[in-house]
């Protein structure tokens, strides 16, 4: 088991990738769909990411010290900015910034949006397991894995809100529609960049089955097994049922959104677990 | 299903042994027995770290602090002073970051007879 430190320490990862990946995804998916009231949404998840990067890398200084004093220790922070660490720390402040400042910025503020939530995920490239690697088609996989995983958590909430009131079920079932056709696209780019970075990363049957880190990549799969399962669910029936018209369609809709959130939640919690506590197999 | 996965994490917090000791040797070797108190210990490193925090432990009673003010670059090669405590065991327990960004740590122990 991790100590209290490590354990904050992939708490704090968790919000830091819901924070950042919601944020992201909203911006993203305001822009494709042309969806109206997600302001409140990305700027909550917004500040989620900033608190949750903050807090994540004074944890670094701590881990550096072995106590608490080392989360405030000019040293030990001045010296993790000279690493990785602070370049990312760096992007994801002006990301998440700019994500922020375009939302109160009218049309264009859109697009300055969509810019930062790019630039915050592109920090994940700066960290990490798949950083130390050192190739360039692993980082580009990693930033297309990331920003597809974005849009499709961007598109569930203002889809969900949409199918919860009877005047909109038209704008959700047009929405869901077009994010169905785009996700013929982006859902097979995210399983193949995923499977290539998993067999880059664990490279072996014998590694994923026997280390902690290929037991909790299975369990990722799986989990996005039951993610797919409930996409198709929503895209063969309940888009296609809400769009002739069938109000039910609506609520089962809203439903499967609901278990779809708490599968995601459940994915990024393990890669949090992954990505912190767990050592690459060897 | 909640119960599955959290059995699922708690066995994967278990196996997971703690991350990154990328310490090559040391002198005096981990657990070697000397008869003589060394003045230095050396730390060699496979990558380039810096090290933060250095507590030397001495028969599980004394524990201190290493003046670390004029380690202050990122090398692989570490010397460092050694107070005589006494016979025993002494217990080397430390912390580093790696040019990577990646927080490192590790101990070791030798026994003055």
């Amino acid at each position: 088991m991790p100590d209290t430190l490590g354990l904050a320490a992939i708490v704090t990862k968790f919000a830091l990738y819901l924070g950042v990946m919601t944020a992201a995804g909203t911006v993203m998916a305001t822009l494709m769909f042309r969806l109206d009231r997600t302001r409140g949404l990305a700027a909550a998840f917004a500040v989620l990411g900033l608190t949750a990067t903050i807090l994540a890398f004074s944890l670094r200084g701590a881990n550096l010290t072995g106590d608490l004093s080392g989360m405030t220790d000019p040293e030990m922070l001045g010296l993790l900015w000279t690493t990785p660490v602070g370049t990312a720390l760096l992007l994801r402040l002006v990301g998440l910034g700019l994500l922020i400042a375009g939302l109160f910025m009218g049309r264009v503020g859109a697009w300055v949006s969509a810019l930062g939530g790019v630039v915050a995920i592109w920090s994940f490239d700066h960290v990490g397991h798949i950083s130390s690697r050192d190739t360039t088609l692993l980082d580009i996989a990693l930033t297309l894995h990331l920003l597809t995983v974005a849009l499709w958590i961007g598109v569930l909430t203002p889809l969900k809100r949409l199918a919860s009131i009877p005047d909109t079920f038209n704008i959700a079932a047009n929405v869901g529609h077009r994010f169905g056709v785009v996700a013929t696209v982006t859902v097979p780019v995210l399983i193949i960049v995923g499977g290539y970075m998993g067999y880059q990363l664990v490279g072996s049957f014998t590694a994923l089955i026997g280390t902690g880190y290929g037991q909790a990549l299975i369990i990722k799969v799986l989990l996005i097994g039951a993610l797919l399962g409930l996409a198709a669910a929503n895209k063969l029936r309940f888009i296609p049922a809400l769009r002739a018209g069938d109000p039910a369609a609506a609520s089962h809709l809203s439903k499967s959104i609901s278990v779809e959130w708490l599968v995601i939640l459940a994915v990024l919690g393990t890669t949090a677990v992954l990505t912190t506590h767990l050592t690459l197999p060897t | 299903m909640k119960a599955i996965l959290l059995a699922g994490m708690i066995g994967i917090w278990a196996t997971g042994a703690m991350a990154h000791s990328p310490l090559d040797a040391t002198t005096p070797a981990n657990e070697a027995t000397v008869t003589e108190m060394p003045t230095e210990v050396l730390m060699g490193f496979k990558g380039d770290i810096r090290l933060t925090r250095v507590v030397i432990t001495h028969a599980e009673t004394h524990s201190m602090d290493m003046d670390l003010g004029e380690q202050t670059a990122f090398t692989q090669e570490f010397a460092l002073p050694m107070h005589d405590m006494g016979a025993g065991t002494y217990v080397i327990e430390w912390r580093g970051l790696g040019v990577d960004g990646h927080a490192l740590n590790g101990s070791f122990s030798f026994t003055v007879e």
